[in-house]
């Protein structure tokens, strides 16, 4: 019962190298074309800089992963961070809480706000699409009736170091972000609630006959995706120095974006990584580039598409090269 | 007579894995030939590339004497190709009617003939004698039921070759009666049949010459009346098979295992109820539609009952779902591999652990080490033709995906088992190995319910049958007095036990 290898032309190991590097390929070619294009691109202060504001957002998708490969979704999460955000400053500046105890709270009604999310989707049955969107007209209105729709300024400097802060030249952000990535990955690839997540999103039917436990692994998914947007949130207050109510509506798309983008259903956090970071890269070549706010949003709609259109792409050419 | 389809060294090869290499085959005008090789000779990807679903490497193609370049499914269809695809392939959610007549729906001024559909669809399954309801939404119909509909919709098409990817594997002696009746009546209008099936006895009964594959090799062919059971095997394996059954010496104990009055409520199951010894094999047959799956289902929580009792050890156990039951130490292989059996986008590693993930733990994580030790373990104990432990269940052939589910539950160390045709698929020679390993099973004090619609198998493995039908238990027949007849009268309802 011998497996005869295909012979292995450079081609071939061209086209699997294409498939195996993803959207960091993306990435390369983006810094190919703008380390011609400005000579304030390939600076270590530029790179750190789009580490930092991509932290963010990355810290949230590590939680979106989770949802999207457990066959979820979850459009509630700007509004979580940013609930989660203005929770902690509200809580230190109105009730004058400590900064820890103010951060755990905060993080704690992120992961309630999730975790109903969770419940709803699993026990109620209503389409996580639906149920998410209502929750994220819900927070909204939570955060306008909690901060009159104003921004709590002022905050504690010891609460802006998570957002602000560095360690040598590296910002605080960027660290907590790459310990989020970290755990992200151990948990996917490491425990039984990762393998359970992706056995749920792939056949739920299955898991269901293989003894899994299909329902609390749904709704545990949700409620790590809280904690995460919420946790993402309170960085971003940080990095502000501000509970803003209109902070981070942008978050919940932009997180699903780099989802899609990195194609992170091969089954890794390192590829939401790349996918946050062709966004981060792109936001920045445009800016570099003197590209018109407004047409960059134009230009970042269209990466959204292009790039899991490259991605599908580029599968069946490593695909049919393989044949 | 004359060749409707003739292919010429067709070659074909998937990352890893050399599929097919310089295959011949010729089939035909009016013939039932069949193409017979282990798991993962190439048999499917041979049917396939003739259907246009893949592309081949290179090779040639005849149909009724003109060159064929690659065509697509479509073509081929109206070219005068039908296909039945190993995995079934019917939209769940619509009828029956709309999945025979899907692409080429009856319409008038624009406008859909349901009624006429459904009329043409019925009468269809009329002609030939079966029972099913054309306007059943094909998710309520089991498996063999789904079998009978892709049979029917491939039937209807009016091509001049129809290839069955083994058809008969999830159906019982009666639906492949049917089957074979049908077949007759195409062959008789001069349509050439392509079948394919593990079961030989089967071939004997049908078809008049044969391929075999090897290894993706062409290896001969032959006129079935020239050619003993022996022989093909030795041509499919390339060795000689001695006993399909081995023997087995297990001590068989108490009853340890006693289910009581199972119903549904309706009428698909009603009042099952048998014990199961420790040590023992008991065999479960029935026809289509007897309730042997439903039941099974119910036991081990997957559907809800509305009546009945499980006693483990005498003990009663409460299972309100599958995770209860494998808390139990009891596992369920289900006859649906594709949908209820594996996570085809995963590893084959990430599939042959995903009940038993406590086993692979260390200090609380997977520990990815003695995930492929074990995988490694099955692939060879089972011979799992596969390029590596990570290739993903679906690019594996229909056998070996069957083989990755037997491996699932064979890693969970589960005591009482229930196989619902656990070699649905599988080629003889793995096929002896999987009986050796119930032996083994059985030898180590495990119980075992195998649940099969194939005869050979449940009178060669079972150590007592229970035969269903019409969702009762109609008649327990001990071993010695096991008899083909016997089964068959029961499973028909000529029979009837009062217990
Ligand atoms: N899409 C695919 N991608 C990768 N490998 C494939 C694919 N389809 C088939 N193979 C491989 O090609 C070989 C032949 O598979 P094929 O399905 O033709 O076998 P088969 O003879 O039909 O076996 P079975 O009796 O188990 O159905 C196997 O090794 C299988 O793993
Ligand atoms: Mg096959």
């Amino acid at each position: 019962m011998s497996e005869k290898k295909s012979s292995k032309g450079i081609k071939d190991i061209a086209y699997t190298l294409l498939d195996k590097l993803g959207s960091w390929l993306l990435i390369v070619v983006i810094a190919i074309i703008m380390t011609f294009s400005s000579d304030k691109f390939l600076t270590s202060a530029n790179f750190i800089n789009v580490l930092r504001q991509v932290a963010v957002v990355l810290i949230a998708a590590i939680g979106i992963s989770f949802v999207i490969l457990g066959g979820g979704f979850d459009l509630s999460t700007g509004m979580n961070a940013t609930f989660a955000g203005c929770n902690a400053a509200l809580l230190m500046k109105n009730l004058g809480w400590s900064v820890p105890a103010a951060i755990l709270a905060a993080v704690f009604i992120g992961v309630v706000l999730g975790t109903l999310n969770g419940l709803v989707v699993t026990y109620l049955k209503v389409p996580p699409f639906i149920a998410t969107l209502g929750m994220q007209y819900i927070i909204q209105g939570l955060i306008f009736i909690t901060t009159n729709s104003m921004p709590i300024n002022g905050l504690p400097e010891s609460f802006n170091v998570f957002g602000r802060g560095y360690v040598g030249v590296i910002p605080v952000p960027v660290i907590i972000m790459l310990i989020f990535v970290a755990i992200g990955q151990v948990i996917l690839k490491y425990t039984k609630f990762g393998r359970s997540v992706i056995a749920v999103g792939e056949n739920e039917t299955a898991a269901k006959l293989s003894g899994l436990n299909v329902n609390i692994t749904k709704v545990a998914m949700y409620s790590f995706c809280g904690f995460c947007v919420a946790c993402a949130g309170i960085v971003l207050a940080s990095r502000m120095s501000s509970g803003q109510p209109s902070s981070g509506g942008d978050m919940a798309l932009q997180g699903i974006a780099a989802v899609y983008i990195g194609g992170t259903f091969k089954g890794s956090i390192i590829n939401t990584m790349a996918g946050t970071l062709v966004w981060g890269f792109m936001n920045n070549a445009l800016n570099l580039l003197n590209v018109d706010a407004y047409w960059q949003k134009v230009v970042l709609g269209i990466i959204i598409i292009a790039a899991v259109l490259f991605d599908t792409f580029r599968a069946n050419l490593a695909a049919k090269q393989k044949k | 007579m004359e060749d409707i389809l003739r292919l010429s060294k067709i070659n074909k090869s998937f990352p890893g894995v050399k599929a097919l290499t310089d295959v011949d085959l010729t089939i035909k005008k009016g013939e039932v030939h069949a193409l017979v090789g282990e798991n993962g000779a190439g048999k499917s990807t041979l049917m396939k590339i003739i259907s246009g679903a893949y592309t081949k490497d290179s090779g040639e193609m005849w149909f009724d004497g003109k060159v064929v370049e690659q065509t697509t499914p479509k073509e081929s269809e109206e070219m005068g190709i039908s296909i039945i695809y190993q995995e079934l392939n019917l939209i769940e959610r619509i009828s029956v009617a709309e999945n025979v007549y899907i692409g080429r729906y009856p319409f008038k001024n624009g406008l859909l003939q349901w009624g006429e559909m459904y009329k043409n669809a019925q009468a269809l399954f009329d002609e030939f004698d079966l029972n099913i309801d054309a306007k059943a939404i094909v998710r309520s119909l089991t498996m063999a039921q789904k079998q009978m509909v892709e049979i029917i919709k491939a039937v209807s098409i009016n091509a001049k070759v129809i290839i069955m990817d083994e058809p008969t594997s999830s159906l019982s002696s009666k639906e492949t009666e049917s089957l074979f009746n049908i077949i007759r009546k195409l062959k008789a209008n001069g349509v050439a049949v392509v079948f394919i099936t593990h079961r030989l006895d089967e071939i004997f009964e049908i078809c008049d010459r044969m391929t075999v594959l090897r290894d993706g090799h062409y290896v001969g062919e032959s006129e079935i009346k020239d050619i003993t059971k022996n022989e093909m095997i030795t041509m499919m394996i390339g060795r000689e098979l001695t006993q399909q059954f081995p023997e087995r010496s297990s001590e068989i104990g108490e009853v340890v295992f006693e289910v009581k009055n199972i119903s549904d409520g309706g009428d698909k199951v009603k009042d099952v109820s048998f014990g199961v010894h420790k040590g023992e094999v008991l065999g479960i047959y029935g026809l289509v539609g007897a309730g042997r799956s439903e039941a099974m289902r119910m036991i081990f929580g997957v559907d809800p009952k509305v009546s009945g009792q499980v006693f483990l050890d005498g003990k009663e156990i409460k299972i309100h779902s599958p995770r209860d039951a494998i808390k139990h130490r009891m596992g369920f292989i289900t006859e649906n591999r594709r949908d209820e059996g594996l996570f085809l986008r995963s590893s084959l590693s990430a599939n042959v652990v995903m009940v038993a993930l406590n086993k692979i733990m260390k200090n609380g994580l997977i520990n990815y080490k003695k995930e492929y030790d074990a995988t490694d373990g099955y692939i060879k104990k089972l011979r799992i033709m596969t390029p590596s432990n990570q290739q993903k269940a679906m690019y594996l052939s229909g056998g070996n995906q069957q083989k990755v589910v037997l491996a699932k539950w064979l890693f969970s160390d589960s005591d009482y088992i229930i196989f619902d045709e656990p070699t649905r698929g599988i080629d003889v020679g793995a096929r002896r190995e999987i009986y050796q390993l119930i032996n083994e099973l059985v030898a180590d004090g495990k119980t075992i319910i195998v649940v099969s619609s194939d005869m050979e198998e449940i009178l060669g493995i079972s150590d007592r049958i229970i035969v269903m039908h019409e969702g009762t238990v109609a008649g327990e027949i001990k071993k010695e007095d096991f008899s083909q007849n016997l089964v068959t009268e029961y499973a028909v309802g000529e029979r009837v036990d009062q217990a």
